[in-house]
C-alpha cells in the first residue's frame, strides 16, 4: 500500500513538475526570431481556408458549448466565419459592416460609428492572420511550449479590458500559423477557437465575402 | 331613462373589458390540482443551449442562450453572439434579478425589464393554481403573479407544457409556445409578445 502511494505521488509529482514546465517565457532573441518568422508568413499569406471548432466556456456549465464550421480569409481584411453545425449561421466581416445570414434571416450591421466594434474586429482580422505584434492597443508576452508557440494580449485600454481580460493566440511551431485562439473574458470564461484542415493561398472568389 | 341608459352600457362595456380572450370558450373546473409545473428548466444536471433568432422592431438579432438550474429557486441565464462574445449574463436567485453583465448596448432599463420578465415566464417552476379550465385538447391553469396572470395550457393526451400566455387582467401581453418530445426539455420554443414588437425564437442544441 505504501509502496503504491508512494509510486502514485511519484507519479503526480513527475506529471505536474512536467506539465509547470512545458511553457516558458521566451527570451528576447526567441521573441524577435519568432516575430520575424509569423510576420513573414502573414506578409505571404493572400487566403486562408479552414475548419473550425468553437468552444464557449462558461464556468456554470458541464460542458462547453461546440458549435463548428469554416472560416476563410482574403487578405488584406476580409472574414468570413461559416457555422454550419449545430445550424447555419455565416457572418461577413466586410469594411465597416457585418453581413450575416442567420439561417437564411439576412441582416448588415454597421459598425462604422462603434470604436470598440471596429478595434474587435480588427483583433478578429489580424489573429487570424497571426500578425498582430505590432498593435499599439495591447502588451504582448511570448511563451514556448515543445508544442506550440504563445502569445497573450493583454488590452491597455479600459473600455476593450471591459470585455477581453486577455487574448491568446497558439502557434505552430514549424510554420508558424495560427492553430488556436483564446478569447478570455474579465470573468474568466472564454471562447477557444481551433483550426484544422489549413489550406492556403488557394484563390477564394469575392463573392464569398458578401451576403 | 338616460341616466339608466349611461349606466348600463357602463356596465356593458366594462364586462365587455373584464372577458379575457384567453378562457374564451374554456369550460372551468370544479377542483384541480394545486400546483402546476413547467419542467422545461428543470434539471441541474442538464446545459439548457439553444440558438436564439429574436425579431424587435423590424431587426434582426441572433445568438446563442444559455441556461442553467444552479440549485433550487436559482437560474443562471447567458447570452453570447454566435462568435462566442457575451451579451448578457443574468440570475434569477430566490426570485431575485442580478445582470453580473450586459453589453453597454443592451443596457437600458427597458430592455432589461422585458428580459427580466420574459426570463422569469419562462423559469419560473412551480406556480400555484387559482383556477382551471379545460377545453378539448387541454387543461389550463390560471396563476397569478403580482398583477399578472399567467395560463399554463397542458396537453390532456400527453401531459406536457404547451403553451404559456401571460395576461394583465384584461389583455393578452406574452404567449409562450413549446414544442417537446419528451415533455422534459423543449425543442423549440416561441416567445411572442402582443403588446409590444418582439419574436424570440428558441432551437435547442442537438444533443451529441
Amino acid at each position: 500500500m505504501l509502496m503504491r502511494n508512494t509510486i502514485l505521488l511519484l507519479a503526480f509529482l513527475f506529471t505536474s513538475s512536467f506539465l509547470i514546465a512545458q511553457e516558458t517565457p521566451m527570451s528576447a532573441s526567441e521573441i524577435s526570431v519568432f516575430k520575424e518568422k509569423v510576420s513573414a508568413v502573414a506578409g505571404k499569406t493572400e487566403t486562408i481556408k479552414s475548419d473550425f471548432v468553437q468552444y464557449k466556456h462558461l464556468d456554470f456549465l458541464t460542458s462547453d458549448v461546440k458549435t463548428s464550421g469554416k472560416m476563410m480569409f482574403k487578405a488584406p481584411d476580409l472574414v468570413r466565419w461559416e457555422y454550419t453545425d449545430p445550424y447555419q449561421y455565416s457572418v461577413v466581416f466586410n469594411e465597416n459592416q457585418l453581413l450575416i445570414n442567420d439561417g437564411g434571416t439576412k441582416s448588415k450591421v454597421d459598425i462604422g460609428n462603434s470604436k470598440l466594434f471596429r478595434k474587435l474586429n480588427e483583433l478578429i482580422v489580424n489573429s487570424v492572420k497571426g500578425d498582430m505584434f505590432n498593435n499599439s492597443d495591447f502588451d504582448v508576452e511570448f511563451f514556448k511550449t515543445s508544442d506550440f508557440d504563445k502569445a497573450v494580449f493583454t488590452p491597455k485600454d479600459a473600455k476593450i479590458a471591459a470585455y477581453i481580460a486577455s487574448f491568446e493566440l497558439l502557434f505552430n511551431k514549424d510554420d508558424g500559423h495560427v492553430i488556436a485562439v483564446k478569447m478570455i473574458e474579465p470573468s474568466n470564461d472564454f471562447t477557444r477557437i481551433v483550426f484544422s484542415n489549413r489550406i492556403l493561398n488557394q484563390p477564394i472568389d469575392a463573392s464569398v465575402f458578401t451576403h | 331613462m338616460l341616466r339608466f341608459l349611461l349606466i348600463s352600457s357602463c356596465v356593458v362595456l366594462s364586462l365587455t373589458a373584464c372577458s379575457l380572450k384567453t378562457t374564451e370558450g374554456l369550460r372551468q373546473l370544479e377542483s384541480t390540482k394545486a400546483v402546476v409545473v413547467n419542467p422545461y428548466f428543470s434539471n441541474p444536471e442538464i446545459d439548457y443551449v439553444y440558438k436564439a433568432k429574436i425579431e424587435a422592431y423590424g431587426r434582426n438579432f441572433g445568438g446563442i442562450l444559455i441556461i442553467k438550474k444552479m440549485e433550487e429557486n436559482h437560474h443562471r441565464i447567458v447570452m453570447t453572439t454566435e462568435l462566442g462574445n457575451k451579451l448578457l449574463d443574468l440570475q434569477f436567485k430566490n426570485g431575485v434579478f442580478t445582470k453580473n453583465f450586459v453589453v453597454e448596448e443592451l443596457d437600458r432599463k427597458m430592455i432589461l425589464k422585458v428580459l427580466k420578465a420574459d426570463f422569469r415566464l419562462l423559469l419560473m417552476e412551480k406556480s400555484l393554481v387559482l383556477n382551471a379550465y379545460d377545453s378539448e385538447t387541454q387543461r389550463v391553469y390560471q396563476t397569478q403573479k403580482h398583477n399578472r396572470y399567467n395560463f399554463y395550457f397542458v396537453s390532456k393526451e400527453s401531459d406536457m407544457l404547451e403553451q404559456i400566455r401571460n395576461t394583465s387582467k384584461v389583455k393578452e401581453k406574452v404567449v409562450v409556445d413549446f414544442y417537446s418530445e419528451t415533455g422534459k426539455e423543449a425543442d423549440s420554443i416561441f416567445i411572442k409578445h402582443k403588446n409590444i414588437k418582439l419574436h424570440i425564437d428558441l432551437k435547442k442544441f442537438k444533443d451529441e
